[in-house]
């Protein structure tokens, strides 16, 4: 049977706990839904099973509506981290329950119990009380009584939770066998990455209540597409690289092509480095690999067939990290060896080692950092500060880096620049936007967390970084989204339709290529006054404005129509795309000139 | 930890002394004093005082109350613990707040409460002598009382342990399968039937020996509404003391009957003590 969650919310009072999601699982897929505790994967697992009701969307089993038929009536398996075994019937009386409450018969029932019970090889047990099983054996109970009623759907809530390591292994094994003889669509929730691995044949990635990723595990940990995953299925090295016509620079490196997975484009790019494609040498000559740096070795530690080390960097090294780092505190790698690597070269701790990378990804993020651009450590301090950045890095795991002029790093081009939204703005963005920056975001003094996304655009040509830029921030805000189309009062009826439609349009592409839902409003006015009387208003808005043009263009735009924008109450963010002004109707010829952005849409964060 | 076996000290078989002399001069003593007053005359005037026409009324009265009262204090406990317990809704704490105000109002503004509301100056008072039902100074009024009074006493034992057991077993029946009732049959009941016994002995106890409240609406009138505590006062008052001890004596029995249940199973089930659910 299979199953599909339409764009599912779940809410407890102002707390959004499941968001947005949309997943579809194929009949006999063994998924995992794995995430951080209170990511939102018990609740929407309990949502399938009919035992919580949701605020949005549809739940269908093999295209069937079910959102509102009552557990009872669902006929899905369950089974609980916590067993949830009748404490006072039998074993056998347990497996038979959901028999015995559909009138069945003794003898039919009985077979039906031996069955189950050889299948979890417990057969010996028929007439024991739970409380006299070991908590491995109380759980194949419970997956046992769970099949009785022969459900084509099997949810298991971290149904290894309370078990010891090698009994979680055998019981592993025995689901898997099961739901492979069995044949049934199977859910598990977890938040052992190790376990979805082994289990799943598709794994989707839970995160504050959004759905981030779905995939195969081998080309989740591969490749995927947000910092979050990234760290989240395995250990990672995350690098601010830049690409160019010449491939991916990593600090001094050069890394060619071949080595990285998407290596056109231009500009700065998250690079996701796994431990085990770190290569270490004790000189630069004897890496078979592109050498990255050199570092001394902090710290290593045996893990069985591998061994994983800390390889310190020195702190004047040109590799810079995509996350965080704590005050000035040098950038430390995680690298794991085999066997054989071990052999090859032992290490100590202390000892200097030349680094080498065999294997990069690039995440198609459009926000690889927060530059901040200031004048002053304090101002500095205080857009760092701020509720709106504060949190949209901490949820993205994206790094802070002050870029102010002086330091010698506002050469950088991509990322998201930073500043205060003051009477200085205009220049300072100017000057960005010489540089190449194309997206910035400006932050009023004392703004507070927004609630609300109003996103506009000044022109086609400007809408699909726009957009890319949106789903990228929506992700990591619990807030609304709506795209707004400002109509002139004298427009002709011609381009109120074209307006209309294009709105439909815009939010069926972010469906689409995002896979986020936007509210569309058509507004009668001036874009510039709208977006001014918003910007001044007391309400929590991010306005998200995208415009098109040159540098000078873009300046002389923000200029003439939107300088009061800039000195209002809400948090704007720019997305400047360098393209020639598209004329409205030329936008389908736009499409070829905009080709770095519409890569970044693919898989934006 | 375990307490040890013996007093180890002589400060511990202080202690041990003082409280078990407390409990003998306070408790002990005067039941004591019941049996020994009770027999005082021999067996004959004892039986004698049992075979008073008004002391049979008394016992039959005292009876039906509790077999009206205690069932259906039971069905408003389970009713009440269940949906405090399995579910989540507005006024959950006012609920429980409600439960607990028979423990801390005194019984005799109970049972005043109940006068005020059916008795014939009461809000309801003209409109039962209309129609000629006699609440107060009757049984229903008397029935009204002891259910009050007792009403605590099965939810507030069935509260922490349902609480304790979660509602994880039910949740499963349910995906299983099974309709509410057949859930609360086959997995709620069976899991709280001990200490639902248990509740409801407290509860009979209560009912049988409660004394303000059912003074107060009962208006003593002798063989139609005397329970046993009130004809052992008007025995008491009447100077015949080998009457009000015989009948005490006869309460006492039933008290104690239910206290011996009580702790046999507790044996059986030491679980209830704590008030908690069994160990998953």
């Amino acid at each position: 049977m299979s199953i599909d969650f339409e764009r599912i919310s779940k809410r407890y009072g102002e707390l959004t706990v499941v968001n947005d999601v949309s997943l579809h699982i194929a009949s006999g897929e063994f998924f995992v839904l794995l995430g951080p505790s209170g990511s939102g994967k018990s609740t929407l697992l309990r949502a399938a099973a009919g035992l919580t009701g949701i605020e949005d969307g549809r739940i269908l089993f093999d295209r069937r509506d079910v959102t509102h038929v009552p557990a009872r009536q669902r006929g899905v398996g369950l089974v609980f981290q916590h067993y949830a075994l009748f404490r006072h019937m039998t074993v056998g009386e347990n497996v038979e329950f959901a028999l015995r409450v559909r009138g069945v018969k003794h003898a039919d029932r009985a077979r039906r119990r031996n069955e189950l019970l050889q299948l979890v090889a417990l057969d010996d047990f028929t007439n024991r009380m739970p409380g006299q099983l070991s908590g491995g054996q109380q759980q194949r109970v419970a997956v046992a009584r769970a099949l009785a009623h022969e459900p084509a759907v099997l949810l298991l809530d971290e149904p290894f939770g309370a078990l010891d390591a090698q009994i979680r292994v055998e019981l592993r094994e025995t689901i898997r066998q099961v739901q492979r003889r069995l044949g049934m669509t199977t859910i598990l929730v977890t938040h052992d990455q190790e376990e979805a691995f082994a289990l799943g044949d598709r794994i989707g990635v839970m995160h504050n209540g959004r759905l981030l990723e779905t995939g195969k595990p081998e080309m989740l940990y591969r490749h995927p597409a947000t910092r979050f995953v990234a760290t989240f299925l395995g250990a990672a090295n995350l690098f601010l690289g830049e690409l160019s016509a010449g491939g991916l620079k990593l600090g001094q490196a050069q890394i060619a092509a071949a080595d990285s997975q998407r290596a056109s484009g231009h500009g700065e790019a998250v690079t996701v480095v796994r431990p085990e494609d770190i290569e270490l040498a004790d000189s630069e000559a004897r890496l078979h690999s592109t050498p990255l740096c050199s570092g001394h070795v902090q710290s290593l530690s045996f893990a069985g067939g591998v061994q994983r080390l800390r390889v310190q960097l020195p702190g004047d090294s040109a590799v810079q990290s995509a996350v965080n780092l704590a005050n000035a505190a040098p950038l430390v790698l995680e690298v794991t060896r085999n066997s054989s690597e071990q052999l090859q070269l032992a290490l100590n701790a202390g000892q200097r080692v030349a680094v080498g990378v065999r294997r990069v990804h690039l995440l198609p993020t459009p926000i690889s950092s927060f530059r901040i651009l200031a004048d002053s450590a304090q101002d500095a301090s205080q857009l760092r500060n701020s509720p709106l950045l504060n949190q949209l890095a901490t949820s993205m795991r994206a790094r802070i880096i002050d870029s102010t002029a002086s330091s010698g790093e506002g050469n950088v081009t991509q990322g998201v620049a930073v500043l205060a939204a003051d009477s200085r703005a205009i220049p300072t963005i100017a000057a960005a936007l010489a540089r190449g920056t194309q997206r910035l975001l400006c932050i009023p003094a004392g703004a507070p967390l927004p609630r609300r996304v109003v996103i506009c655009t000044d022109s086609d040509a400007a809408r699909p970084a726009a957009l890319a830029l949106v789903a990228s921030v929506m992700r990591h805000l619990h807030a609304e989204a709506t795209f707004v189309s400002v109509q002139s009062p004298a427009a002709p009826r011609g381009d109120v339709a074209g307006s209309f439609r294009r709105l439909l349009d815009t939010r069926a592409e972010l469906l689409e290529s995002h896979g986020l839902d936007v509210r569309t409003d058509l507004q009668v006015g001036a874009l510039d006054d709208w977006l001014a009387r918003l910007a001044a208003s007391e309400e929590q808005t991010l306005i998200v404005l995208g415009v098109a043009g040159d540098a000078a263009q873009i300046e002389a735009t923000l200029t003439q129509r939107f300088q009061p924008l800039l000195g209002g109450r809400c948090p704007v963010l720019l997305s400047c795309s360098h393209a020639p002004v598209a004329t409205l109707g030329a936008a389908g010829a736009m499409a070829s000139a905009q080709e770095p952005d519409q890569q970044l849409i693919d898989g934006a964060e | 930890m375990k307490p040890s076996r013996v007093p180890a000290n002589l400060g511990a078989m202080l202690l041990l002394g003082v409280a078990l002399a407390y409990v003998g001069v306070l408790v002990l003593l005067p039941l004591l004093v019941v049996f020994v007053e009770a027999l005082r005359s021999g067996v004959g005037a004892y039986l004698e005082a049992l075979s008073d026409p008004y002391a049979h009324s008394a016992i039959r009265l005292t009876l039906m109350t509790a077999a009206i009262s205690v069932p259906l204090n039971l069905v408003f406990g389970v009713a009440a613990s269940w949906a405090i317990t399995k579910f989540d809704f507005r006024g959950k704490n006012a609920l429980i707040t409600l439960i607990d105000l028979p423990f801390a109002v005194s019984p005799v503004i109970s049972g005043l409460i109940y006068l005020l509301v059916f008795g014939a100056q009461g809000w309801l008072g003209p409109w039962l002598l209309e129609h000629d039902i006699r609440v107060v100074f009757a049984v229903p009024g008397i029935i009204l009382a002891t259910t009050f009074v007792t009403f605590p006493f099965v939810a507030r034992e069935l509260i922490p342990l349902m609480q304790a057991q979660g509602t994880d077993e039910e949740v499963t029946a349910l995906s299983l399968g099974a309709s509410g009732w057949q859930t609360f049959w086959l997995v709620t009941l069976p899991n709280i039937r001990w200490g639902l016994l248990y509740g409801v002995l407290l509860c009979n106890a209560r009912a049988m020996g409660e004394f303000g409240a059912v003074s107060v609406v009962s208006g003593h009138i002798r063989g139609l509404t005397n329970t046993l505590p009130l004809h052992i006062e008007i025995l008491h008052k009447e100077y015949n003391p080998v009457g009000a001890f015989a009948t005490a004596a006869l309460l006492a029995m039933l008290a104690l009957v239910t206290l011996i249940t009580k702790s046999l199973l507790e044996m059986r089930h030491p679980e209830l003590r704590q008030g908690v659910a069994r160990q998953r």
